[in-house]
């Protein structure tokens, strides 16, 4: 142990004393009860520092894990009860100190010391010292890295002054006042210290006390005399004594402008400013330093003031819209709201004259409240001459003119294309060769819209090229421009029309396409509804692209890959008017897809969904030609024949064939028998009366009629006998046949039996008549030989082998069974009734008088 | 680290309006009910280790694997929950207003340990939630039956000092403030269920008279030093 005299007025080289004798301790002596000790305890050491850690054991062996900060270090064992730890170069951790501890191997005992880490003591920087009053000096400094730990307060500071001798301990880390001696010292020498438990640490300044004036900012900044134009700023400065000339810094920001000036100052500064523009706000602000040593600007101080309105100084922009409409000219004025600079102040109103140039007496005068940007005039053709000015608070603005006259002027000129470009477009046209006083581009900043927001462009009389640009243009969107002259006498007239995308898009739908004629070799496409000026580029033509199976394509088209590697025939349409197209060279009862695009310069459309297709059969138009027409006619015929059946039947096959007409008569008649002739039916006797069962609901006699039944009701009386639904009896005559007399052979008819001709007389009593006819009926369902017969008469009956429908029931147990007279007569078309269904259960009968005949 | 702020704070000011309504700012609730859930807001709130001990262990370094195992409360530091329950309600709260006051000294003590004034600010709120809940303590003490007779809070000690010899070695020292903070937080746990049985048998405290409350308690601690199993937990003694 040694020692030394520790005092900031000691030189640096202090004087150590001798060391102490060494004394030597038995360390188990001191260690009391516990298990083992740590050492060295709470020790201070700067960063970077090596550090040796030991703890002594009270057992032996011991074992005992020792970590720092959780981490198990690997130590050197001195003595069977004594390790160490050697840690190089140790960091700050934390300002509470890193933890170093030991854990004996049962783990219930700890034993740790805090090894208190400190940061290294760095020199102050940027000292320096300045005064603003001359009497307080303030010394400022970046005092770097605080040293501060829990067993050690952050590093103090010391300012001494070698000249005066004095020392202060300064109570702040980076500053530090001073009072400046009252006997006007000028130079000082100031050395700052800064000092922690480990280190020591000193910077130096050496001054003169009039250069390290920093002046306050100035104050009471005012304005005055402010016009339109021109403005007065005072302000006034902290006294530093009374020899000090202070120089004064001021800058005037308005409009992005800025206006600075050097002012020499003692007490008060006063600053004019002119050519300041109108309304407009400025911001003032002013510094000052010592004029004599210059060492620092004082802070700003700032101010605010605006100068007074003036009339507008410019003519506002106008441009208008002519429209004739019944007679009249809607003219829609349009003019530019002034810029700040040119309205000089808050335009209030528009003025507009109109004045007939006609008829120079008559002028009208409308006033339109800002901010409104147009107005709408309804205009006769006469020449009108019309005055836009723009007023604010203090004045009126020069007027600006524009003649109108009914005629809108828009003569028809060629459009022609133009390309956009990134920053619009670039427009130029002919020079007129007339005297003109300027030109006028005009386009729609949103042609698509309702609103088609007119915009407008003034170029002058020598300029024949411009560029429009305009935040509104999107790509993909056609713009109109029309350049418009003016003439001399300040009317405008159509030169030149432009159109153009400011960046074509390629198309993003395709057209809406019908196909047409489909034929087993071709079929038409048309998409007549494409509109070519909607389309976010120029449509230069179409590609209709068709899928096959077979894949082959004929003139006219080229192989294409799709993006889907699929291979199509393209043709292409060069003619974006064009807007049909036939596909031929087709196979029959193919299938077929195909899709229309349109293309452009930067690109075609999309390759959606084809339309699929399928050719017809090659021979189905050809039959279908051949087969309608036959069957129509067949049809037709089937009609005619059935309308005229009737005739034809009566014509040639009638039912009963007119003797008369017989080819048989004819031959008899070639044979000379005058005694052969026809026989009348007047002189026939009737014989035999057939009763035919007919079933209930078939077809009636064809003479069948509401009067028929009375002459039944002659005959049978039914209202006693029958009562309610049931077998019916029918009767038929039986009409003299002659080809069947001529035969005389009915062997293969049934013939009905021939009744005597006394039993002809009973039949006049109904019941007479039932029996005969029952009896008679019997007998007539057997064969009856021809020679049987008295009389030369032929039973017409139908029989069933003949075919006839008319028949017996061949069932005589089933019940509600019809009969019916039968009568063989021709009927004329015009007494035949149709079958009723509804028959009665009697059906009518009909007794032929005798000679009464019908053909 | 806003979040960690937002952890200590936010417990605190709920504390600070609890107080509100305190003997702090000059007069006592006067509805037992009240009060009492009052008491039991306040030490559910005072047991959170992210008042206290969390933010101490990670300012001294003790956040780390084999520190950790050791800031264990050490045994008898605080009056255990069986030791708590086996109390009168009086007693209770005279070793609960004298136990805090303990902790208030340990608290200052510590304070020469904590550089960050951040961290400073986090104890000096915890200082005043105690100081707050004792005086709702003594609020609680006026609401017991036989008030009139009770004379200012004697030190008492149903468990062992809380606070131990200082020791100059800084570690150690580090350590037994980690286990003082460990202690204090479950001794608040443990309040917290006493305060909530007593709010569980309400009828019981009114059956007693004042009188009988207070002594019976009083003999029934002594009893249970003698035999603390025989007693049931989560009942008061009678």
């Amino acid at each position: 142990m040694r020692s030394a005299v520790d005092d900031a007025k000691t030189p640096e080289q202090s004087f150590w004393s001798n060391w102490s004798s060494w004394e030597e301790v038995h360390v188990q002596n001191s260690l009391g009860h516990d298990p083992f000790f740590v050492f060295p305890k709470d020790k201070l050491v700067e960063e970077g520092s090596n550090v040796t850690i030991c703890y002594v054991s009270r057992s032996q062996p011991n074992n005992i894990s020792c970590y720092l900060e959780g981490v198990r270090m690997q130590g050197e064992q001195l003595e069977p009860n004594v390790s160490v730890f050697n840690l190089n170069h140790v960091a700050f951790i934390r300002e509470t100190g890193t933890n170093i501890y030991c854990k004996g191997d049962q783990g219930d005992s700890i034993k740790g010391i805090v090894l208190f880490v400190s940061k290294v003591l760095e020199e102050p920087k940027d000292f320096s010292c300045e005064t603003q009053d001359l009497t307080t000096l303030n010394c400022t400094w970046d005092p770097r890295s605080d040293t501060g730990l829990l067993k050690q307060l952050s590093q103090s500071y010391t300012l001494f002054e070698s000249f005066s001798g004095k020392k202060t301990l300064c109570k702040h880390k980076s500053w530090c006042s001073w009072e400046v001696a009252p006997e006007s010292q000028e130079m000082y020498n100031f050395t700052l210290t800064a000092e922690n438990y480990l280190r020591k640490r000193s910077v130096h300044l050496l001054f003169n006390l009039t250069h390290r004036v920093h002046p306050m900012a100035p104050f009471s900044v005012l304005f005055t005399d402010v016009s339109a134009t021109n403005a007065t700023m005072t302000w006034k400065v902290h006294t530093t004594g009374n020899y000090y000339t202070l120089l004064c810094q001021v800058e005037l920001y308005g409009e992005g402008e800025v206006i600075q000036r050097n002012v020499s100052v003692e007490v008060d500064g006063k600053q004019l400013f002119g050519g300041l523009k109108p309304d407009t706000e400025y911001r003032a602000q002013v510094r000052c330093a010592n004029a004599n040593h210059f060492w620092k600007w004082s802070e700003w101080t700032r101010q605010n003031f605006t100068t007074a309105e003036a009339a507008p100084s410019e003519a506002p922009d106008v441009w208008r819209n002519v429209k004739s409409v019944q007679g009249h000219s809607v003219v829609t004025l349009f003019w530019k709201p002034l810029s700040k600079l040119q309205a000089n102040g808050k335009i209030l109103f528009y003025n507009i004259v109109i004045e007939n140039l006609d008829r120079s007496s008559i002028s009208k005068l409308l006033s339109i409240p800002a901010p409104a940007n147009g107005t709408e005039l309804n205009l006769d053709q006469c020449l009108y001459q019309i005055h836009v000015t723009a007023n604010n608070s203090v004045g009126t603005s020069p007027a600006s003119v524009i003649i109108v006259s009914g005629d809108p002027g828009n003569k028809e000129v060629e459009e022609e294309r133009v390309k956009g470009m990134e920053d619009g477009f670039s427009l130029s046209w002919k020079p007129q060769p007339g005297n003109v006083t300027g030109y006028i581009v005009e386009w729609c900043d949103h042609p698509r819209g309702p609103l088609c927001d007119l915009q407008w462009k003034s170029v002058g009389p020598t300029t024949t090229s411009t560029v429009v640009s305009s935040d509104a243009f999107r790509p993909g969107v056609q713009y109109n421009f029309r350049i418009y002259g003016i003439s001399t006498e300040r009317v405008p007239y159509l030169l030149e029309k432009k159109t153009g995308y400011s960046q074509e898009l390629a198309p993003s739908d395709n057209p809406q396409v019908v196909m047409s004629n489909l034929t087993s070799r071709s079929f038409t496409l048309s998409w007549k509804d494409y509109s070519i000026e909607s389309q976010p580029s120029f449509i230069q033509g179409y590609h209709v692209y068709l899928k096959s199976k077979a894949g082959q394509c004929h003139s006219g088209s080229e192989k294409a890959v799709l993006s889907d590697d699929a291979v199509c025939c393209k043709y292409r349409i060069d003619n974006p008017k064009q807007k049909t197209f036939v596909v031929e060279n087709l196979q029959p009862e193919s299938f077929y897809e195909f899709l229309v695009t349109p293309y452009t310069s930067v690109g075609e459309g999309p390759h959606g969904a084809f339309t699929k297709v399928t050719t017809p059969d090659e021979y189905s138009p050809i039959l279908i030609r051949i087969i309608l027409p036959m069957v129509f006619c067949i049809l037709l015929i089937m009609i005619i024949c059935y309308l005229k059946s009737q005739w034809m039947k009566e014509k040639c096959y009638p039912d009963i064939p007119d003797p008369y007409k017989s080819s048989v008569l004819s031959l008899i008649k070639s044979k000379e028998n005058p005694r052969l002739t026809i026989m009348s039916i007047k002189d026939c006797v009737p014989d035999s009366i057939e009763v035919l069962n007919k079933q209930e609901g078939t077809r009636k006699s064809l003479t069948e009629t509401e009067s028929s039944k009375a002459t039944y009701l002659y005959l049978l009386p039914t209202e006693k006998s029958y009562s309610g639904p049931g077998p019916c009896i029918c009767f038929e005559n039986f009409t003299y046949n002659q080809a069947a007399s001529d035969s005389a052979s009915c062997g293969h008819v049934p013939v009905a039996p021939v009744a005597p001709l006394s039993q002809l007389g009973l039949l006049t009593s109904p019941e007479n008549l039932l029996k005969a006819l029952e009896k008679n009926y019997m007998n007539s369902l057997g064969e009856i030989p021809a020679g049987e017969t008295n009389l030369n008469y032929v039973s017409q009956l139908a029989s069933a082998m003949s075919g006839d429908k008319f028949i017996l029931p061949t069932n005589p147990p089933e019940p509600a069974l019809c009969s019916e007279y039968k009568m063989q007569m021709a009927i004329p078309l015009g007494l035949a009734s149709p079958p009723s269904s509804g028959s009665s259960s009697l059906s009518s009968v009909t007794l032929l008088d005798e000679g009464e005949h019908y053909h | 680290m806003r979040a960690q702020l937002m952890r200590r704070t936010l417990p605190s000011l709920v504390l600070g309006l609890l107080f509100l309504s305190t003997p702090a700012m000059g007069s006592c609730l006067d509805k037992y009910q009240e009060l009492l859930a009052q008491l039991q807001k306040q030490a559910d709130i005072m047991q959170r280790t992210s008042l206290l001990l969390d933010p101490y262990i990670q300012s001294q370094g003790l956040d780390k694997d084999g520190l950790k195992e050791h800031c264990r409360e050490r045994p008898g530091a605080f009056p255990s929950r069986d030791a708590l329950q086996g109390l009168g309600r009086w007693e209770f709260l005279r070793t609960l207003d004298t136990t805090l006051g303990r902790v208030l000294h340990r608290l200052t003590a510590l304070q020469r340990d904590i550089p960050k004034a951040q961290d400073l600010e986090t104890l000096n709120r915890a200082k005043q939630n105690i100081r707050g809940f004792k005086n709702n303590i003594h609020c609680m003490a006026q609401l017991l039956p036989g008030s009139s007779e009770t004379t200012e809070p004697t030190p008492t000690d149903p468990g062992t000092s809380p606070s131990p010899t200082p020791t100059s070695d800084t570690f150690q020292r580090r350590l037994e403030g980690c286990r003082f903070l460990h202690g204090y937080h479950r001794f608040m746990h443990s309040v917290g269920q006493v305060f909530r049985e007593w709010g569980e048998s309400p009828s019981r405290s009114r059956r007693h008279s004042p009188h009988q409350g207070l002594w019976k308690g009083t003999r029934r601690m002594q009893l249970s030093r003698k035999n603390k199993r025989l007693l049931p937990r989560g009942q008061l003694p009678r």
